[in-house]
Formats: C-alpha cells, structure tokens, sequence
C-alpha cells in the first residue's frame, strides 16, 4: 500500500488531503505521472516528498510499500 | 529593564541581548505577515528593521492586518508600521521604505541588512528575493499562506538549500489571499513562525529550519516537516542575475486595454496607432496619431518623448514592435496596449470605458 498526501491546491483539486492506494511496482514520476492523468493536475505545480524527504530526481526513484508520497504545491499568499 | 523578561532566559541574556541590538532585519511586505512578524521583531529589540512596501492601507486589510487602525485607511502600510513599531519600542531604528521590491534594488537593499524576511503575496517576487540572497549571501525566512495552510522555511542559510531547490518550477501560480481567502489568525501563525526563526538565528539558538519545510494546518492542527537537500546545479552570479533581470524587466511593456482607456483623460498619455492608414475600426481617442508601424522610425519627431505613449495596432502584435523600436530611441514611457484595437472596441463596447 502507499499513503499520499495533498496540500494546498493540489488538495483542493482533488478534494481529500490523504489516501491509500494499491502498491505498485513503479517508479516515483510513473506514480506522478498516473496521478496528474487521474485528476488532471496537469495545470498544477507541486514538488514531491517520500517519507518526508523532498525528491528531486523523480525518475529514477523506486518506490516501496509503505512509502508516503506527498505532493506540495508552493503557497503564495501572505 | 524593557527586556528583563527575555535576559533572564539561560539562552538569550546580556549576550543575546545584545546580538539583538546590532541585528539589521529587511521585512518585505507590510501587509499580513509582515504586521505579523513586525510588531515581536521590535518588542524584543532587534536593532533596525526595514519595512518595504508600496500599498495603502484598505478596508479590507483590517481584517488580518492588525497593526493598522481604521482612522489610517488610505495611508501608507509602511510608513503606518514604522510608527507602530517605534512607538512600542522608541530605542530601535525603524526604516520605512515606501516602493516595491523589484531587480534594480534588491541588491542593495539586501547587501545593508543580515536577514531578509520574505512577507509577500506572489511567487515572482519569492523568486527575486530567493535570487537576490543567493547573490549577496543573505539568509531568506520564506513564510507563505494557502487558505488555512501556511509554508515556512529559512533558505540560503549557511550554504544551505535555497527556495529554487525546493521549487525549481518558476512557471507556476499560486492564489495568494484576495484570490483565495484568508483568515488572520492564519497569518497570524505563520507570521509568529517566522519571526521565531529570526530571533533564534540571531542569538543563535534552537534549531533553523534550514534544509526542512514546516507545512502547518491550522484546521487540523496537523503540522509537518519534509527535508530538503541543496540542488548544487543550480547556482546564480550577480552577473547572472544582471542579465536575468534586465531580460525581465525589458520585456515588461505592456498594458492591458481596461488600463490604457482608464487615461483617457490623462494629458500627459499620448495614444500611439501604429496600423495603416485604410485599416478599420477607427478607435476615436483623444490625444492620439497615427503612425503606420513601416513608417514609425523616420516620424519619431512627431512624437513627444516626455509623454507616456500608449501604443496599439490591431490585435497587439505589430504595437509591441513599435514599442520596442520606441524604447529603442530613448523613449522611456511606451507601453503597447495589449489585445489592440480588438480589445479597446470590447471595452468600450461594454460601456465599462466611455471615451468621449
């Protein structure tokens, strides 16, 4: 299994701040890339963090069960 | 005796007290952070502060912006902050600075102070400062708010991680709070955070969240922290940023159609037509000519160069072409009409405008 988080925008767009889905054995960007697709995120901007930890080369990254995936947009407003 | 009740801490006393006093902390932003982060970064004597920002207070400020009055609407954010700030604390140096924060002086600003507080409402500008620090070696405590969510973090700080590090997209957008909403308290939070880590950086205690974002819900009170490593490929010279800025800010010539017919009877606008003589609509403007764009080079004497001159064509192509060839010869006050002529009959259609 694989916990997301949402924040921000991204939370909005998609309308829960958390959820659970099946583990699978992809990639960090192919998990991205599945998720922009599902609730078209596309006009989004966001960076990702797994367990916690910001990950900047996306590709080549393996996720494994368990790993929480969050996806944080930057905020603006002040 | 003003400052008893934070000398008598282990961490901080005579010693912090007086890091305090030679600190020089630049706050960008008089609006919810920064009437936030203001009013404690001078209750506890940081020795000069530096508030910048060019708005006046409104109505509908006062609802998160606490430091302003009601009876001052209408007046200066900064210039009303310093005030509130020397009147809680007259020992501290207080500058107001009344301009907004843009490429030509960002750097010298920043070179006067120690830290630079981000107090913002835009994305562009966290990206000027987070340049700027890199350039002039300055720590950046970014502090930003989405409805009841609210970011923090302190960048540039020992050589570590800087805000592009952590978003490297300078394309995106976010809704800042007249878009997306805001309550004060929300600012209120963020605010506190980040003035906290000013005063630990300047007495040089606690832990700095550098290299760590602090995501903080105020529904939930759900609050977490993701880390983040230096991206060493990215790197910014003050040349680099030079020429990255000046590409910016040179390409900045237009403006929108709604703007350019609210001058209409400004004396000091001329309306420049840059299409051919035959082509239709004619748009009836006041102060206008008509310059055909194939003959504007050899008639700029037609031209008054102490004038703004307000350049259009048909849909807004060939005007940014003439405003660049006016730029070009010294003209320092060109803008092109963004949409042409199109847009300005859409507008004027739409009774919004009248222009007679």
């Amino acid at each position: 299994m694989l916990k997301l988080k949402y924040f921000g925008a991204v939370a909005e767009k998609i309308k829960v701040q958390e959820e659970n889905i099946p583990f699978s054995n992809s990639s960090l960007q192919e998990l991205v890339d599945a998720l922009e697709q599902k609730y078209d995120l596309s006009s989004l901007s966001y960076s990702i963090a797994v367990n916690q930890k910001i990950v900047q080369d996306t590709n080549n990254y393996m996720l494994i069960s368990n790993d929480v995936v969050a996806l944080l947009p930057p905020f603006a407003g002040g | 005796m003003r400052y008893n009740r934070q000398i008598i801490l282990p961490e901080v006393g005579e010693k912090g007290q007086e890091k305090l006093t030679q600190a020089k902390v630049l706050i960008i932003g008089a609006g919810g952070l920064g009437a936030a982060i203001l009013p404690y970064l001078a209750a506890a004597g940081i020795g000069e502060i530096g508030i910048i920002d060019d708005d006046a207070i409104e109505i509908s400020n006062l609802q998160r912006q606490v430091i302003y009055k009601s009876d001052a609407i209408g007046k200066s954010k900064a210039l009303e902050a310093k005030e509130m700030a020397l009147s809680l604390n007259p020992s501290i140096q207080v500058n107001a600075i009344t301009d907004t924060l843009n490429a030509k002086n960002a750097i010298p600003l920043f070179e006067y102070y120690d830290i630079i507080v981000d107090a913002t409402d835009n994305l562009h500008t966290k990206y000027l400062i987070n340049d700027a620090c890199v350039v002039t070696h300055k720590p950046f405590v970014y502090g930003s708010i989405y409805k009841f969510q609210g970011q923090v973090s302190v960048f540039n700080y020992q050589n570590g991680p800087t805000y592009r590090c952590l978003f490297p997209d300078e394309s995106s957008n976010s809704k800042n709070c007249v878009d997306a909403g805001v309550m004060g308290i929300s600012v209120g939070i963020i605010g506190m955070f980040q003035a906290n880590e000013v005063l630990k950086m300047v007495l040089g205690i606690g832990n700095i969240l550098s290299g760590e974002l602090l995501i903080y819900n105020m529904l939930t009170n759900d609050q977490q922290k993701f880390d983040l490593v230096k991206n060493n490929s990215i790197s910014l010279s003050r040349d680099d940023f030079e020429k990255k800025y000046n590409a910016i800010e040179n390409t900045v010539l237009e403006i929108s159609a709604k703007e350019a017919l609210e001058q209409i009877d400004n004396s000091d606008i001329l309306f420049l037509d840059v299409r051919n003589e035959e082509e239709l609509p004619k748009v009836n403007l006041p102060n206008s000519i008509q310059i055909p764009l194939s003959d504007l080079e050899e008639n700029l004497n037609q031209l008054d160069s102490n004038k703004t001159i307000l350049v259009y064509c048909q849909s807004g192509m060939r005007s940014t072409k003439a405003a660049e060839i006016l730029k070009k010869h010294q003209f320092l006050k060109v803008q092109s009409i963004s949409g042409g002529v199109l847009k300005l009959q859409e507008i004027i259609a739409n009774n919004s405008v009248s222009i007679l």
